[in-house]
């Protein structure tokens, strides 16, 4: 699975993307927790999940709850400020 | 009736023209543009990065669109937004809409421009002399 970092969370994180497998009905949620694993950096870009909005496949998700498959594309940031 | 996210200065009265004599049967043209701000609470912005999740963003914008166009009466428009570094004085979004009327035209631009602020996959970060600092949603 392909997972987009940007912004705040890419800059704390200090890469774009990861890739990594996952397993059937694996949650975001499942997925917040194995990245946080990794290292430091990650358990801080995702301290406060109420800052952290999520993307499925350029699709907002409403909650971290929601599975995932292997082939979807992930994305992690903060609220846009875009205009 | 296009989305454009690009690098480049945008040329606003190259565009407003080209876009205006393309929709000659129009009765208002209305535009909208966005500058970078010289300063925000009194400290002075060097520039302004802006990234974007461009693949999400035009997604979005389409599906933003599509569902103002079936409560508006829209002839034609044009969405510009700029991301890489920019600075102060630069337009970040350039917005043009043709219809019959003025108040569609109104409301569709403040209505788009709601979604950017909303929904759209871009984010803010402003540099300044000493440090640079992401903007929060509500700025």
């Amino acid at each position: 699975m392909k997972i987009l970092y940007f912004a705040k969370i890419k800059e704390i994180i200090g890469k774009n993307e990861d890739s990594i497998n996952i397993d059937e009905q694996t949650t975001v949620e499942d997925i917040v927790e194995k990245l946080k694993l990794i290292d430091e950096s990650y358990k801080l870009a995702f301290k406060d999940l109420k800052n952290v909005k999520c993307s499925v496949n350029c699709n907002y998700i409403n909650s971290f709850q929601t599975k995932v498959k292997n082939n979807d594309e992930l994305a992690f940031f903060p609220p846009v400020t875009g205009g | 009736m296009k989305i454009i996210f690009q690098t480049e200065k945008i040329n606003v009265e190259e565009t407003l023209e080209n876009f205006t004599s393309q929709n000659d049967n129009s009765g208002a043209v209305i535009s909208f543009l966005g500058k970078v701000r010289p300063s925000n609470n009194k400290k002075k912005i060097k520039s302004m990065d802006i990234e974007i999740y461009e693949e999400m963003a035009l997604y979005q914008t389409k599906i933003a669109i599509n569902n103002l166009l079936k409560k508006f009466q829209i002839h034609d428009y044009l969405i510009m937004h700029r991301y890489g570094n920019l600075k102060p004085g630069e337009i970040i979004i350039f917005v043009i809409v043709a219809s019959e009327h003025r108040k569609e035209g109104f409301i569709f631009i403040q209505d788009i421009l709601l979604y950017f602020k909303k929904k759209i996959t871009f984010w803010k970060k402003e540099n300044y002399a000493q440090y640079s600092r992401w903007l929060n949603s509500q700025n």
